[in-house]
């Protein structure tokens, strides 16, 4: 029989570089996004009326003249919806109430028949404000002396791991004591101490945020959304409506590009909002693009101090690691990512003795949130680039000092974790091998420095400890199969990657998986959110249990028939074989109708549905003052980035000559969306290490356009660049695999900066490592005149 | 205050038929009419509400102002109407005028210059614009449709102010005639943007030499920057330098020297005057350099 070369086509779906399910629709312009839904001539237009103020009480809102305005349905103000909204600490309104906390924070609604009366209508909402001292830096605003931002802080509602300080400015505090670095200090040989910046960027998906929500006349709402997160936006959004989560429905279409900003609630809850003060009618509001610079989700600014030593061996005693988060007006996402930076704040080195204060301050600055890998490319910047100069003082090679003081399975973890099995050590070498690290550097002309850069990352999924996975797999009357589930497809491939795993796991060809789409809350299976790098791990074990539980209830049913063990049948390439009795069936019909009996004695089965969820049910919460405990997070994913580049004497401008990235991914399910999420991640990566920054001049982003807020082009990223990744299994992923679509860009600025201190012995403060930053600083050196 | 919802203003779209009509509208409603070509910076700006207009007047394929065309007596003239990628590909431009391809290849991107023209990019007036340097070093002179009928500026007494220019209502650029360039002449641009393409200038230096009799160097060199002053500036000073003494690299060091002190930059979002400073020198010394290279040959 034709058998085993069936059944080699099935598991050789683990590792294949499938096509992608949703390409020939995004490549033809066919596939759906929320801005195509076309709602026909009830639509209404939604406008928001912004602060101008960092800081300042609203004193009176007068609403009157915009709502008369003929084609106004509704206008809304914060009080209208007094309770609060927040993903882990609950401390924004959908809309300002009494106090706006920064420039652009909106403070009432329009929704209007037209764009252009909506806009007419926000010119006539008057606003009295009383301005208050504002708060711009981080450390200044975490001290006792600096106006409150929150006075009632105290009052919020916030899970158990995360630390508000009632009374400051500080969100969450978190605090990692192991062993005892003070007294560690005398130990060491070497000591290196630095502060570092790292600026505020946003995350410039080309596709704005956009929502559009309608109430029906019994009150039911739905929302379609360009969204990350269909499931958390309808549970935050109906808790502070107050309504069951139930009565909220959400419609996520294609997403295009989210990295992080559109996970949680920002803009959504509004046309929300507006819809229940006109039943009936739909409400778009879809951001202009300057809104989407400086009025949602930014990466928080970081202003750390970072202190390390190690012996004369090079090996790595004590790191004492203060970084202060820019939060700005709302931290109810970023204490998380605070939190984030905090618990994985030693970075992948073993280290004995660690102490770390991430702080959390409010600021009168954009409102942080997600972004790609949060909080560890802002955490490694200065960690990394502290590890480099340390391996420098103690005489080290840098890769022999990563490989003697990087992560290895068995060791204990700043939180007091056991780190498990992991690739660390190898995606060093696949680096240094790729940009040829030994090699003697010559710079291309004799007004160019040359050098190489490389640093090591971790993170780990950033979510509370029980975010779940569910996922159903039924069959058609065809033999094909279906898989519903509520993760997003954001470009990262998630859905071919779900298709694959689905088609392995029941033994059905992939061209046979169809992913049940848009995710719709009302018929979609709970997700958590598409984000953390989680979707491959936790979706995917989700779905393989709901493949596998399909494929059991096909094997029962047919060895019913055929009066066989189930023991002795497989499904291969979509055919029911045994190997006992070598009969063969399709799958056609008989997920759906059953089969019959023998002698026309009626029928077995029935539709076949698989089901499937996963929940990581071991992570526990550390103890508030030492960041210990036994399991801080569900597992990390290491990995490596090198760069060879070369530095312009006469501008300062960088130019990469080639670089590499190497990550531990478990098992790589699809190799070639692996290397396209490292290639992706790492070019976003080098854009904010070399180009973006939210210019803020007290509270105003000078540059809210691509004119002047600059991103990498291809033109930038034309070098040679090595992918090649490393498969230590994850123990509880599906076939192995873990995560990888954050951590290309976590070690990418801290890599740059090494390579600009090897080619210059530049250290500096801050990304972007602009051609003007450089310069100046070779001129200030005297290594330019 | 950050504008968050720009918004193209309501105005009137006038395409006349001829020249003649043009100017009259023009004319007619001064400070509340402007003809445009390729629109690229004025949408951009009447989006942002920095440009305020009740009429934008479309010049695009009025009496000849589509046409490209070289005459090895007068020289090279690019009707208003003639997109930057259409100048970058002609013949004749590639044969005569290569610096000029490289000026026009170094704004914005390709889709872009598949709309913006030179003239808009002279008319817009910014003292940042790309190609305005090659045009001025090559002594371009702008063919005007007036009021009056037709007259001829020089593109050097054009500008006045950023977003200025001696202009007057009715007032359209048909063409720009760049004479033929002088015998054994190299051009070159360098631009300096924060990353490597479709940026604006931080500074744009363009430089262009050639052999003459009239000088004691016996060369004659043509040094125009972008974004350092109100008005693309003639760094006349460094000129004049290179005019007086035998051409030598440290005379290029001093002329380079010469444009970097008679500028004063300022400082925004996209560079410091400092570092602006810096990039003159640095930038004019390399052209020169380049320049010196070839023509030394």
């Amino acid at each position: 029989m034709a058998n085993e070369k069936m059944k080699e086509n099935v598991s050789s779906l683990i590792g294949a570089s499938m096509p992608r399910n949703d390409v020939y629709e995004k490549v033809t312009g066919t596939a759906i996004y929320t801005d195509d839904i076309q709602f026909g001539g009830k639509l209404l237009y939604a406008r928001v009326k912004r602060s101008p103020y960092p800081h300042a009480l609203i004193k009176k809102i007068d609403i009157s003249k915009a709502t008369a305005l003929p084609g106004v349905k509704a206008v809304i103000v914060g009080a209208d919806f007094p309770k609060k909204i927040g993903l882990y600490l609950k401390d924004k309104n959908i809309l300002a109430i009494d106090r706006v906390r920064f420039i652009g924070e909106g403070v009432a609604a329009v929704a209007a028949i037209s764009n252009e009366i909506a806009m007419k209508a926000l010119e006539l909402i008057d606003v009295e404000y009383e301005e208050l001292e504002p708060v711009f830096d981080p450390e200044y605003g975490a001290t006792k002396e600096a106006p409150l931002i929150h006075p009632k802080l105290g009052e919020y509602e916030v899970p158990n791991f995360i630390f508000p300080e009632p009374g400051t400015n500080i969100a969450n505090h978190f605090k990692i004591k192991k062993g005892d670095v003070e007294s560690a200090w005398g130990k060491c040989e070497y000591v290196v101490e630095r502060k570092f910046k790292v600026p505020h960027i946003q995350h410039v998906p080309i596709e704005p945020h956009v929502a559009v929500a309608m109430q029906d006349e019994k009150g039911k709402i739905i929302l379609w959304a360009s969204s990350q997160s269909p499931f958390a936006q309808r549970a935050l959004i109906a808790e502070t409506l107050e309504i069951s989560p139930t009565d909220l429905r959400v419609i996520a279409p294609y997403v295009g590009g989210g990295f992080g900003s559109k996970a949680g609630v920002t803009m959504e809850a509004i046309p929300v909002a507006l819809a229940t003060k006109c039943k009936g009618w739909p409400v778009k509001l879809l951001l202009t693009r300057e809104e989407e610079f400086f009025t949602n989700f930014v990466r928080q600014g970081l202003v750390s101090h970072v202190k390390a030593g190690c012996d004369k061996n090079g090996r790595v005693l004590a790191l004492k690691n203060t970084m202060y988060f820019d939060g700005g007006g709302s931290t109810e996402y970023g204490v998380n990512v605070t939190r984030a930076a905090g618990y994985s704040s030693s970075g992948p080195y073993d280290i004995e003795n660690v102490q770390t204060d991430s702080i959390c301050v409010y600021t009168n600055h954009p409102i942080g949130g997600a972004y790609r890998g949060f909080g560890m490319s802002e955490l490694h910047t200065g960690l990394d680039q502290v590890m480099d100069e340390l391996a420098e003082k103690a005489g080290l090679d840098k890769v022999d000092f990563l490989k003697l003081n990087g992560v290895k399975g068995g060791d204990t973890l700043d939180t007091g974790m056991t780190m498990h099995p992991n690739g660390l050590v190898q995606c060093i070498e696949n680096v240094a091998k790729a940009i040829n690290w030994k090699e003697v550097k010559t710079p291309s002309s004799l007004n160019k420095y040359r050098g190489k850069g490389i640093a090591i990352a971790w993170k780990a999924p950033a979510m509370p400890p029980n975010a779940g996975s569910s996922a159903w797999v039924e069959l058609a009357e065809d033999g094909k199969i279906t898989v519903g589930l509520g993760g997003q497809e954001i470009g990262q491939g998630t859905f071919t990657v779900m298709a694959q795993m689905a088609a392995a796991a029941l033994g059905v060809p992939y061209e046979d998986v169809r992913i049940a789409g848009p995710v719709d809350t009302q018929y979609s299976p709970y997700e958590w959110q598409t984000v953390a790098s989680r979707l491959t791990w936790s979706m995917g074990n989700a779905v393989r249990r709901a493949a596998a539980d399909a494929r059991k209830q096909i094997l029962d049913l047919v060895a019913e028939a055929w009066k066989e063990k189930p023991e002795d049948l497989d499904i291969v390439n979509g055919i029911v074989v045994s190997y006992k009795s070598e009969n063969e069936t399709t799958l056609k019909n008989i997920g759906i109708y059953g089969i019959p009996k023998d002698n026309n004695e009626g029928w077995i089965g029935g539709p076949i549905i698989g089901r499937g969820s996963f929940m990581p049910t071991y992570v526990t919460n550390l103890d508030p003052e030492t960041g210990q405990g036994p399991r801080s997070v569900v597992h990390y994913t290491v990995g490596c980035e090198g760069l060879d580049i070369e530095i312009d004497k006469s501008t300062g401008a960088i130019t990469v000559l080639r670089a590499a990235a190497s990550f531990d991914v478990g098992h790589a399910i699809n190799p070639t969306l692996v290397k396209a999420q490292i290639e992706g991640g790492f070019v976003q990566g080098l854009s904010s290490a070399m180009f973006e920054e939210i210019k803020l001049k007290k509270g105003v982003m000078t540059n809210p356009s691509f004119m002047d807020y600059r991103i990498a082009t291809t033109a930038d990223t034309d070098f040679p660049f090595e992918t090649p990744y490393v498969e230590v299994p994850q123990d509880d992923g599906p076939w192995g695999a873990r995560g990888v679509g954050e951590h290309p860009m976590v070690p990418t600025i801290a890599a740059l900066g090494n390579a600009i201190y090897d080619a210059t012995k530049l250290r500096l403060i801050g990304p972007p490592y602009s051609g003007e930053k450089i310069y100046l600083a070779l001129l200030d050196e005297g290594l330019v005149k | 205050m950050i504008n968050p919802h720009p918004g193209l203003p309501e105005l009137e779209y006038i395409k006349p038929t001829s020249l003649e009509e043009a100017s009259k509208f023009l004319a007619a409603h001064a400070g509340e009419a402007r003809p445009f070509s390729g629109g690229t910076d004025c949408f951009v700006r009447l989006r942002d509400g920095v440009l305020k207009l009740n009429y934008l007047v479309d010049v695009k394929n009025l009496d000849g102002t589509k046409e490209i065309s070289f005459d090895p007596k007068k020289g090279l003239t690019i009707g208003a109407a003639v997109t930057m990628n259409r100048v970058a590909v002609n013949p004749d431009v590639i044969k005569h005028y290569s610096n000029l391809v490289e000026a026009v290849n170094s704004v914005a991107s390709y889709q872009l210059r598949n709309r913006a023209t030179i003239i808009g990019n002279i008319c817009n007036a910014s003292p940042a614009g790309d190609t305005i340097g090659t045009c001025l070093a090559l002594d371009g002179v702008l063919n005007i449709h007036g009021m009056s009928g037709s007259k001829q500026i020089p593109l050097n007494s054009f500008f006045i102010a950023p977003g200025k220019t001696v202009l007057q209502p009715g007032d359209i650029v048909v063409s720009i005639t760049l004479p033929v360039p002088p015998q054994g002449f190299f051009g070159v641009y360098k631009k300096l943007g924060r990353n490597v393409i479709s940026d604006l200038s931080i500074v744009g230096v363009t430089v262009l030499g050639y052999p003459s009799k009239e000088t004691a160097s016996g060369y004659k060199f043509r040094i125009a920057l972008a974004s350092v002053a109100p008005v693309p500036f003639v760094a006349s000073k460094a000129e004049a330098v290179l005019a007086e003494k035998k051409i030598t690299p440290d005379v290029i060091k001093e002329a380079a020297q010469a444009a970097m002190d008679s500028i004063t930059p300022i400082d925004d979002v996209r560079g410091s005057a400092r570092y602006r400073k810096y990039m003159v020198r640095n930038l004019t010394r390399e052209a020169l350099t380049e320049v010196w290279s070839k023509l030394g040959k």
